[in-house]
């Protein structure tokens, strides 16, 4: 129960502050690339620092398993083509998220904001949720690690 | 001249309060560092695992909530992690909810209908497809990579390369 009621907090607040800082991690990299703009790209170069800080600092403190070492234990792909689908799956991510204007988290914000397009879009997103546990992801099961 | 007006505003707008936050809640390096902190605690502490680094994520989380919907009241057998198995993940529901509190607060909720709505959806359907092919969306390839995912890193790489791609691309067709 306390993780419906932490994972909505979490999303509160993560929603809040996304709409006012008009944040999007894939706008980072597309703002710079079109008109040198480094605010976005600060952003996403924060989230990366600062998770390393935090995994890094959760170590020690919480004595579990997480952020041993540099690279953690079980998530090496096995082989060449593991790491092709890999790179591979996230240019299509990458390609196809700049193609319609944002990041998945930052159309869940439009669409808070009131962005039509941005509700087609999760329609499209929660649909392909569900066809892709039914049908692809039993298909391709193996491929990824 | 505009250096100097802004320096003033500023200085004004020092004691109160609700300004200085305001700045704050605008500013993407905040936003960042808020969600890698919530990420580390929402995944240590509050329940969001077993999968690593799994605090913040929404299409991960998306794909949780929609099976986890589907399995509840269709009597489906769809894939559904161990975090959210039992209760749903709200994560989605969450993000909605607050950037739509966040434009009422603000004065700047408002229904814009920019047109190519087929398009976007699919758009929508093979993002998230390629999100879950690769284990998370770019938020959550971003919190993996600092949690030291190799594989986050290579999706990492990807998702880079193919933001390039799509703007070179689109800059040029606009030239054209």
């Amino acid at each position: 129960m306390i993780v419906s009621f932490s994972s909505l907090a979490v999303g509160l607040i993560v929603g809040y502050l996304a709409q006012r800082s008009r944040m999007c991690t894939i706008g980072g990299l597309r703002d710079y690339v079109l008109v040198r703009d480094t605010a976005l790209l600060k952003g996403v170069g924060a989230m990366l620092l600062g998770s390393w800080v935090v995994f890094g600092a959760l170590h020690p403190i919480a004595s579990s398993d997480v952020g041993r070492g540099l690279i953690a234990a079980g998530t090496t792909p096995t082989g060449l083509r593991a790491v092709a689908a890999i790179v591979l799956g996230g240019l299509v991510l990458g390609l196809v998220a700049t193609l319609s204007g944002a990041c998945p988290l930052r159309q869940h914000v439009l669409a808070g904001q009131g962005r039509v397009g941005a509700w087609a879009f999760l329609a499209g997103f929660y649909l392909a949720a569900v066809v892709y546990t039914s049908w692809i992801s039993p298909s391709i099961g193996s491929w990824v690690i | 001249m505009t250096a100097g007006t802004a320096t003033r505003q500023r200085k004004s707008a020092e004691g109160n309060f609700g300004v200085r936050t305001g700045r704050w809640a605008r500013s993407a390096i905040v936003y960042g560092i808020v969600v890698a902190v919530l990420a580390g605690v929402a995944g240590q502490w509050l329940g969001v695992s077993p999968p690593a680094a799994y605090g913040i994520c929404s299409a991960c989380h998306g794909r949780d909530l929609s099976n986890w919907i589907l399995n509840h009241s269709e009597g489906a057998r769809l894939f559904v992690t161990a975090a959210g198995a039992s209760w749903p993940l709200l994560t989605v529901v969450g993000l909605v909810l607050g950037s739509f509190l966040a434009s009422i607060r603000n004065e700047e909720f408002a229904s814009i209908n920019l047109g190519g709505n087929v398009r976007q959806f699919a758009f929508g359907a093979v993002v998230m497809c390629a999100a879950l092919f690769v284990g998370g969306c770019p938020t959550r390839i971003i919190i993996r990579t600092g949690y030291g995912d190799l594989a986050g890193v290579l999706a990492l790489g990807g998702v880079a390369t193919g933001v390039v791609i799509a703007t070179l691309s689109l800059r040029w067709a606009a030239r054209r």
